[in-house]
């Protein structure tokens, strides 16, 4: 079977090319290299900084860095450390879930529009524009005062908002690619609409949403961070990035230090992956690499 | 450059020219700069009536607008002075003789100040029809007897204490104009008060930002050393240090939590008040439903609570820990609270006879600012030690007073909560928000007590101070007893001036009596 042994080899190959074409791309690797970091300081929190996010330790409050404190205390005497790494868990944890969801149900809803009869695509675009058609932050206000701040809350904020941009691309792409010989090849010899979803179009639509799905991790991230700072995201005590910015800013005139531990690492993710995102789209966009 | 082309040298000389000219119109005829008192605002001003107002800065600038038959006092020990009254006696225990001073007269050609406009604003504010927040500090009134153009009897139902102390010398004793507010819908207005009489009137008011006194030139009394109150409304508290630092504002309230700052380093050609203050801050826990229905799981969740690291934690150490809802040096002031530091063995040993021997979790419902977040996230650290995992809930503003009147069963989902709530000085005002009748209002824990209920009216016109001070200390130990209170603290009230001024605070700081300002 040499044309099945090397269809494996071929995309393991065309997989290095890429990722080798990513990292040649001064933004790529410093992309890469930052999300690496965010994504490792969350996942290993603990052994990082073994101290407990929540310990209060008041006599120590609004303490500058040290060696006990590499990012120095809030005002309760909390280790700005460990709040930033634990922080960090919750930014990936609702950023994850949230974009996956959303990126799951957009692929769903838009390949069924794209595919499907007219009037479910009209349907489903209505819906689309509907949802679209409110201020992502008024809505998500809106959602927090009847469902109250909470994890939950925040990732179906960010689901509901971003379902009708990942089902637009989604739909699109199926639309462009109905009319194709292979689509209709598999139509002819009796594939059903589910199977040809599946196997034919899903695989050819996914790439586009995953690059877009990297890009809006920085914005779900900073749409967590901003309720949290608000007061109407992430519950205290459970360490935010966005309610340690706010804490550091009621006592900004005493020091700086946590306003600068929650600014940080909001500006690392944001702009690590944004550049990751623009670089895998250069990267993987056909029509980008040929202008290039 | 055409004939109509502005330089940038034009344009600033242009501009500069314009401001100073505008700056010269504003200013008195006789050419002196307007001696301006710039005074902040901690919350927006909505309601300049007396009758619905919402806040102690409203009070504030009503203050000036308006006058009462007596008035505040500013310093350190409260009292009052005799304002438009030139005599005012208590007859007899439900009879209050009053002689207005004569020629004090009202803006827009409404006359003057009568013996008829006092009736009117009393009686309208009693009146249950008109629904005002403030009738309770009239709910003995019978009537106001009017025997003369400036002269009256207001005439009590029974003996209330409280009418000295938190009623005619504060904004339920102001008086406003029957003529104009007579003829208005509703009887009541907000920011437009038809006629004023007091030593300022209004020239602007910018809605939810800021309002700008004048002097009124019909004010017959003493002249007042500023042309100008300038009143701004900046909610938060770091925004009016800013203000206050560049020179916007000339005096604001600072929280506690910039106190050992700003004691260690004050602004350049400021001065610092810091008072005790006359709220209350307490841990409440829901008596009815949930978890906290078992008396044992209030009182070891009031045995595991550490008092002193909340302070710390959240006020900075600045404000000593309370005994009660009654501050120092009011009538019914406890000495102590009757559970004193935390005990975790007995905490833990009654959660485990309740059912938890692991704890349980729960929520704290606060206000979303940073001092009640604050004190909440202590709270939950200490309760934490005997297993009560507590998530600290930010609420807007009203959210929770909804939440308790709703009758459809919202209140349920309220377990512990801390609250803060402002005070006069009468006790009165402090315990009338737990007697019963207020379950489902202001007793988010639902606390009943009959023994509560009748010594809180009996209280109301008990003349004997020593009586009524033991009435009002069992008062609040049938409060601790029921579990349902930790007493936190009374805070301190902290004020921060130009020190080229005076202010005239009350006692415990929180109010700023405007047309009592002078320059040191």
């Amino acid at each position: 079977m040499p044309a099945a042994a090397s269809l494996p080899a071929a995309r393991q190959a065309g997989g290095r090319a890429a990722a080798r074409r990513l990292l040649r791309e001064p933004f790529g690797a410093v992309g890469l290299g930052l999300v690496v970091l965010v994504t490792a300081g969350a996942l290993l929190a603990d052994v990082v900084s073994p101290t407990d996010p929540l310990a209060l330790d008041i006599r120590a409050r609004l303490q500058a860095p040290s060696i006990g404190h590499p990012l120095g205390t809030d005002h309760l005497g909390r280790d700005l450390f460990a709040r930033v790494l634990h922080g960090g868990r919750v930014a990936l944890e609702v950023a994850l879930v949230s974009v996956g969801l959303a990126l799951v149900g957009g692929l769903a809803l838009g390949t069924v529009a794209g595919y499907g009869p007219p009037w479910l695509d009209h349907a489903l675009v209505l819906l689309f524009d509907t949802v679209r058609s409110f201020p992502t932050i008024m809505f998500a206000l809106a959602l927090v005062t009847v469902l109250g701040g909470s994890l939950a809350s925040i990732v179906l904020i960010v689901v509901v908002t971003s379902i009708p941009v990942y089902g637009r691309i989604a739909r699109t792409q199926t639309q462009s690619l109905r009319t194709y010989e292979f689509i209709l090849a598999a139509r002819a010899l009796g594939a059903g609409a589910p199977r040809v979803l599946a196997g034919h179009v899903v695989p050819n639509v996914i790439g586009p949403l995953l690059i877009l799905a990297s890009m809006e991790i920085p914005v779900v991230v900073t749409i967590e961070a901003g309720l949290s700072f608000l007061g109407v995201g992430i519950r205290p005590p459970t360490p935010s990035w966005g309610s340690i910015l706010n804490d550091g800013y009621a006592f900004i005139r005493e020091t700086p230090w946590p306003v600068v531990a929650g600014g940080l690492p909001l500006a690392v993710t944001t702009l690590g992956f944004t550049f990751l995102g623009e670089a895998l789209r250069d990267v993987f966009d056909p029509r980008l690499r040929r202008e290039a | 450059m055409s004939p109509h082309s502005l330089s940038r040298r034009d344009f600033l000389t242009t501009g500069a020219g314009g401001i100073l000219a505008a700056a010269a119109l504003d200013r008195p005829a006789d050419g002196a700069e307007p001696k301006v008192l710039r005074v902040r605002a901690y919350t927006n001003y909505e309601i300049l009536d007396p009758a619905y107002h919402l806040g102690a800065p409203e009070s504030d600038v009503m203050d000036a607008l308006f006058v009462g038959l007596v008035s505040l006092q500013p310093g350190t020990t409260w009292g009052w002075e005799r304002d438009a009254a030139v005599a005012i006696e208590q007859a007899d225990p439900t009879h209050i003789k009053f002689q207005l001073r004569p020629g004090i007269p009202w803006t827009n050609g409404f006359g003057e100040v009568s013996a008829e406009d006092v009736k009117f604003s009393y009686e309208r504010m009693a009146d249950p029809a008109n629904k005002s927040p403030y009738r309770g500090d009239w709910a003995k009134l019978a009537g106001v007897d009017v025997t003369g153009p400036h002269s009256g009897v207001i005439v009590l139902k029974e003996p209330f204490i409280p009418l000295w102390s938190s009623t005619l010398p504060q904004s339920s004793g102001l008086i406003v104009c029957k003529k104009a507010v007579g003829r208005l819908d509703g009887k009541r207005f907000a920011l437009d008060p038809p006629a004023t009489c007091g030593p300022y009137r209004i020239r602007k008011v910018e809605p939810r930002l800021s309002i700008t006194l004048e002097r009124n030139p019909l004010w017959p009394g003493p002249r007042l050393p500023f042309d100008e109150i300038h009143a701004v409304a900046i909610l938060d508290a770091n925004a009016a240090e800013i203000a206050f630092e560049a020179g916007q504002v000339d005096v604001t309230h600072v929280p506690m939590t910039s106190v050992p700052r700003l004691e260690a380093k004050p602004p350049a050609n400021a001065g610092l008040v810091v008072r005790p203050g006359l709220t209350y801050w307490w841990l409440g826990m829901q008596m009815e439903t949930g978890v906290f229905a078992d008396a044992r799981v209030r009182k070891a969740a009031q045995l595991a609570l550490d008092v002193k690291s909340v302070l710390d934690g959240a006020f900075f150490g600045v404000a000593p820990r309370s005994t009660g809802i009654i501050a120092p040096g009011l009538v019914g002031h406890r000495e102590r609270n009757l559970v004193g530091g935390p005990d975790l063995e007995r905490a833990r040993k009654l959660l485990a006879e309740a059912g938890h021997p692991k704890g349980f979790k729960t929520e704290i419902g606060v206000r979303n600012s940073a001092e009640f977040i604050n004190a909440a996230q202590v709270v939950a650290a200490s309760l934490a030690r005997v297993g009560i995992q507590a998530e600290v809930v930010p609420f807007a503003s009203g959210v929770q007073k909804a939440m308790a009147s709703d009758k459809a069963g919202g209140w349920k989902k309220m377990q512990m909560h801390i609250s803060r709530f402002s005070m006069r000085p009468d006790p009165s005002w402090a315990t009338v928000w737990f007697t019963s009748a207020q379950i489902g209002e202001w007793n988010w824990e639902r606390f009943s007590s009959a023994e509560y209920d009748r010594l809180h009216e009996q209280a109301l016109a008990e003349t004997d101070p020593a009586k009524r001070h033991a009435m009002y200390v069992r008062m609040q130990d049938l409060m601790e007893e029921s579990g349902a209170y930790t007493f936190l603290t009374h805070g301190v009230n902290a004020v921060l001036h130009r020190s080229h001024l005076k202010p005239a605070l009350t006692p415990d700081a929180n109010r700023m009596l405007l047309r009592k300002f002078q320059i040191a």
